[in-house]
């Protein structure tokens, strides 16, 4: 049973990774789908974050330390482009003003 | 001032593309380092998740062994550890796949943007680059658009196999070890700081920039929905928003 829902799973997993680079193989992208596709990125990566800072009921999970943290990360991933530093940043913020408070 | 600073950073990111990744005779770095370099820090913060992963397959009761093969078999942590998390609570094969499947959605989502630079690609890559397309590698193949079709397929694959290679390897030991990163350190912060780096990295320009911030927004709003389906949502909503937007101010 475990191992029939691994493969289901993973079939899952794999045909919605390939599906549209398949299914839109040979088809043109008019230029207004090209522009949206462009926002996708930005947008799930920012979903993303928020995701992990909620429980199942909606609710923020972040105090301070891990709001603090994250602008932290922000602003050096804008200003220097480097992930490693933004880690960094974001680690040591969220460290320093968990142990202050 | 902001805009300008975010141009020309965008400018300069091209203009260090050109000669490292198309003039490869006069440089040694070649796209499949340029994607393993580039997918290396990117695995730091999956680091934790992979003992989280193992804690999950053996809080479930599932083998160590069987637990793993998931690595290979679905390769996406979200969705290994959605699935084990509800067979672990008894939920039955049905419900815990269709859940797991929902968490991980959004990679319709990846498909449909990089369909486009998958056309000039040859029929094996569209096969292999489909199988590690997750999150790192979408964000990684956006922030640094190349052109010319060999190197992006180099560069993708690297990036993705490096992660895949790691991900096999720390899924192995997660699932040995168990919980061997104390909770209280806080660790799995480190995911949620990852993201956000990616998202600035990826909003290159400011309406990216307000897409973001809009996407934010609709994912707290929708936080209560099951199954992350608020990350769908934010990213159809906020998507259409800026088309709008665009629209109306051109």
């Amino acid at each position: 049973m475990i191992a029939a829902a691994i493969i289901l799973t993973g079939i899952g997993t794999y045909a919605m990774r390939a599906f549209f680079i398949f299914a839109l193989a040979r088809y043109t992208f008019p230029p207004l789908m090209l522009r949206a596709l462009e926002y996708v990125a930005p947008t799930v990566m920012a979903a993303l974050v928020i995701s992990m800072m909620t429980n199942t009921r909606g609710e923020l999970t972040a105090s301070w330390a891990e709001a603090l943290g994250l602008v932290a990360a922000a602003v050096v991933a804008k200003f220097t482009g480097n992930h490693i530093f933004a880690l960094l940043a974001g680690m040591g913020t969220f460290w320093v003003i968990r142990w202050i408070i | 001032m902001d805009c300008l600073q975010l141009e020309r950073a965008n400018s300069s990111n091209y203009s260090n593309l050109g000669p490292t990744l198309v003039n490869m005779n006069k440089v040694v770095t070649s796209p499949f380092a340029r994607g393993s370099l580039d997918a290396l820090p990117l695995f730091i913060p999956a680091i934790p998740f992979a003992f989280v992963f193992g804690v999950v397959v053996a809080n479930a009761g599932i083998p160590g062994w069987l637990g793993w093969s998931s690595s290979p078999i679905i390769f996406g942590g979200a969705i290994q550890v959605t699935l084990f998390t509800l067979l672990g609570e008894g939920a039955s094969v049905a419900a815990a796949v269709s859940a797991a499947l929902i968490v991980g959605a959004r990679h319709l989502f990846y498909s449909l943007t990089l369909a486009p630079r998958f056309q000039d690609q040859p029929g094996w890559f569209r096969w292999v680059g489909s199988y590690v397309l997750i999150d790192q590698v979408f964000v990684l193949s956006q922030i640094k658009p190349i052109e010319e079709p060999q190197t992006f397929r180099r560069y993708f694959l690297a990036a993705g196999f490096t992660f895949w290679t790691l991900w096999m390897m720390f899924t192995a030991l997660g699932v040995i070890l168990g919980p061997a990163i104390p909770a209280s350190w806080g660790v799995e912060f480190a995911a949620p700081v990852l993201f956000i780096s990616l998202m600035m990295a990826a909003s290159n320009r400011k309406d990216k920039l307000a897409a973001a911030a809009l996407a934010m927004g609709i994912a707290l709003a929708f936080s209560h929905l099951p199954h992350r389906t608020g990350i769908l949502l934010a990213v159809a909503i906020s998507v259409t928003v800026m088309l709008v937007a665009r629209r109306w101010s051109s």
